[in-house]
């Protein structure tokens, strides 16, 4: 019974710190609903569209690697913005990479836009997504730098939303909420699942309540002179999180570091299950590096697990099965709220899958205390404090672990 | 010529017969990941025996009924491509000679069909029908799979009576290749025979010929600017 009462407590405080979640997603789109009256739009300093002398000229620096689910219709979003001054820069590592033909297709489809390919076999670093933008940056000609991932898709006043924050001569860095739309299979429906309910929440409850800068790359809008502050992408060509380094850099020289409140969409299609569990097994890595004791709040913040583990260490009962649902329902209930809330329009019965993403992603949190060795975009490295990358050189414990396992994986197969 | 190789997939399934994905989300898959020429070629199954009608009673086939709207809506579908993607979409079917044994099975291409043909019409009619239609004949998967019990080695164990008919070869198929094609110098394409998602990562055929329907026939019959290559993500 002690074990239920244990695990019964520990519920309750992941469901209580879910609720914070839930409170900040909703405090930061508070401004948004009020933006929408035309009392407020004053107010919260909302740039007309005739005021164009006063929207900066900005470069937004595209990596590119692979194809990712949308990928044309996500560099087009880029291309019709409604915005005076902008040139965008795609970099690729070589022009073999199928996303080279999408950005060329897109370049053709827009002969009148500011539209550059940069093909550079760049190893500065180990993170290839910076090395990517090293190349970029390079042409880059604005004094406003966006760094946009391939995978998010945008409407039309997104750069005009979002560099409307940079008015206060005191933000160093914009950054924006996602949120993950499509979905046809099941690995597809479980990543916008986490988005729209873990990663949201988090993010906003990290911006509201812990005041600390959580940046997430898919979308960073700086300044020149604050990025080459702190040392420009060189410096952070080795981590892995090079998006919340650069974040909590500038935030360090007391430059705020801002949560926008326009939402920008991660297509996801058609991904596997497999690579959902990649992505969050890397990300779980990632996060165990740089939060350190904090990554065990995490498995307290996931209400739906900790109300699950009694059915396995204790027993079935009508008290576990009954508390395992209770949680699992309100879970479900905060995540719809969270859905409408960011704007999601997808069928809301999916909803009901979200205990079971919980469920894989309360198994997958035990992994990064146990292997330190991620797989991204082809590459094996070993992941060191705060996400700095050393290469994998395929000796030592943990490659014989891997080695092991893979052993194992092909003799089953 | 153009400055670059048209990438080309000439063998796709949709719904209309046994693929996964409906029409217009096929065209936007191919489209986002930047292919210039694809054809849609659902299955037509003969309907002489057993496999055939069991294919026909679970709609797994492209029959006399639907083949008109089958060939509108890839009309319509075309237009979108072209407009949003520059993407060139070709109608066609996968005639399927299905038997027990895969030495009396066939899978042919026709490329650019404009009127229906049954699949259980004699090869010798099957072919002159096409080539009435000014459509391209391709012999699909012509040898051994990996995939067991997919092989259709009737075309190729045949091959002194009805190579003059036939346009090309595959010369590889999804994740097959039959260097038999090459050993016998026929003129070859590679193609996904897309039914699922995953299948968009396969071999596929580059050519350097102008994105026109016109000019991609006689790029494969003339066999001059072709190249395979294997699209991975």
């Amino acid at each position: 019974m002690e074990i239920f009462y244990l695990f019964a407590v520990l519920s309750i405080i992941g469901l209580f710190a879910y609720v914070l979640q839930v409170l900040a997603v909703r405090s930061l789109f508070k401004g948004k609903i009020l933006q929408a009256t035309p009392e407020k739009l004053k107010t919260f300093s909302y740039i007309p569209k005739t005021e164009t002398y006063i929207l900066p000229p900005i470069s937004i620096l595209k990596p590119l690697k692979g194809l990712d689910d949308n990928l044309f219709d996500n560099l087009v979003s880029f291309c019709t913005q409604d915005y005076p001054q902008y040139e965008i820069i795609f970099s690729l590592q070589d022009n073999n990479d199928p996303a080279f033909k999408v950005a060329k297709k897109v370049k053709d489809k827009y002969p009148d836009k500011d539209i550059f390919i940069v093909v550079d076999n760049c190893h500065i670093g180990l993170n290839p997504k910076v090395n990517n933008l090293i190349t970029a940056y390079k042409v880059s000609r604005y004094d406003f730098i966006l760094i946009s991932d391939s995978n998010v898709m945008v409407g039309k006043d997104y750069l005009r939303e979002t560099v409307k924050n940079m008015r206060d001569p005191e933000v160093g860095l914009v950054s924006n909420v996602i949120k993950g739309t499509g979905g046809s299979t099941l690995g597809s429906i479980f990543e916008n699942l986490h988005l729209n309910t873990f990663i949201v929440g988090s993010v906003c409850f990290l911006d509201k309540f812990l005041k600390k800068p959580c940046v997430i790359g898919k979308s960073m809008l700086m300044r020149r002179q604050d990025l080459e502050a702190i040392g420009g992408f060189k410096a952070v060509k080795d981590f892995l999180a090079e998006d919340y380094v650069i974040g909590e850099r500038i935030h360090k020289r007391g430059r705020k570091v801002i949560l926008s409140n326009y939402v920008i969409n991660n297509i996801n299609e058609y991904w596997g299950l497999k690579k959902f569990l990649n992505r969050h097994i890397r990300w779980g890595k990632l996060r165990w590096k740089l939060g350190g004791i904090k990554y065990l709040c995490e498995l307290i913040a996931n209400p739906v697990f900790m109300s699950f583990l009694p059915l396995l260490l204790w027993e079935i009962s009508i008290l576990t099965i009954f508390f395992a649902l209770f949680v699992a329902l309100f879970k479900i209930t905060g995540d719809l709220y969270i859905a409408k809330i960011i704007g999601v329009r997808s069928n809301p019965y999916v909803y009901l899958l979200s205990p079971f993403k919980d469920l894989i992603v309360g198994v997958i949190w035990f992994i990064p205390l146990f292997s330190k060795v991620v797989i991204w975009r082809g590459n094996k490295y070993i992941i060191g404090k705060d996400s700095i990358l050393s290469t994998h050189t395929d000796t030592g414990f943990y490659s014989l672990g891997y080695k092991i396992f893979y052993a194992i994986k092909a003799r089953i197969a | 010529m153009i400055d670059y190789m048209l990438l080309c997939d000439f063998h796709i399934h949709t719904k209309y017969s046994d693929g996964s994905v409906e029409l217009r989300k096929v065209i936007d898959i191919f489209g986002q990941a930047g292919f210039d020429v694809i054809a849609i070629t659902d299955h037509v199954v003969n309907g002489d025996n057993a496999i055939g009608k069991l294919a026909h009673r679970f709609k797994f086939s492209i029959n006399e009924k639907n083949f008109e709207e089958y060939l509108f809506n890839i009309k319509i579908e075309a237009e979108r491509a072209w407009d949003k993607y520059e993407m060139l979409v070709i109608a066609g079917v996968e005639i399927s000679k299905n038997h027990i044994s895969p030495e009396k099975s066939a899978h042919i291409l026709i490329i650019d069909i404009k009127e229906f043909i049954p699949a259980c019409m004699n090869y010798e009619k099957i072919f002159l029908s096409a080539k009435q239609q000014d459509a391209l004949i391709i012999a699909c998967h012509p040898h051994h799979m990996s995939d067991l019990g997919r092989d259709t080695l009737f075309l190729w164990n045949n091959r002194d009576k009805y190579a003059k008919y036939i346009d090309a070869w595959e010369i590889a198929n999804r994740d097959d290749i039959f260097n038999v094609i090459s050993l016998k110098k026929y003129p070859y394409i590679a193609n996904s025979d897309f039914h699922r998602v995953r299948h968009l990562y396969s071999w596929k055929t580059l050519l350097n010929c102008q994105k026109d329907i016109n000019s991609v026939k006689r790029c494969i019959k003339q066999n001059k600017g072709v190249a395979i290559t294997l699209f991975r993500k």
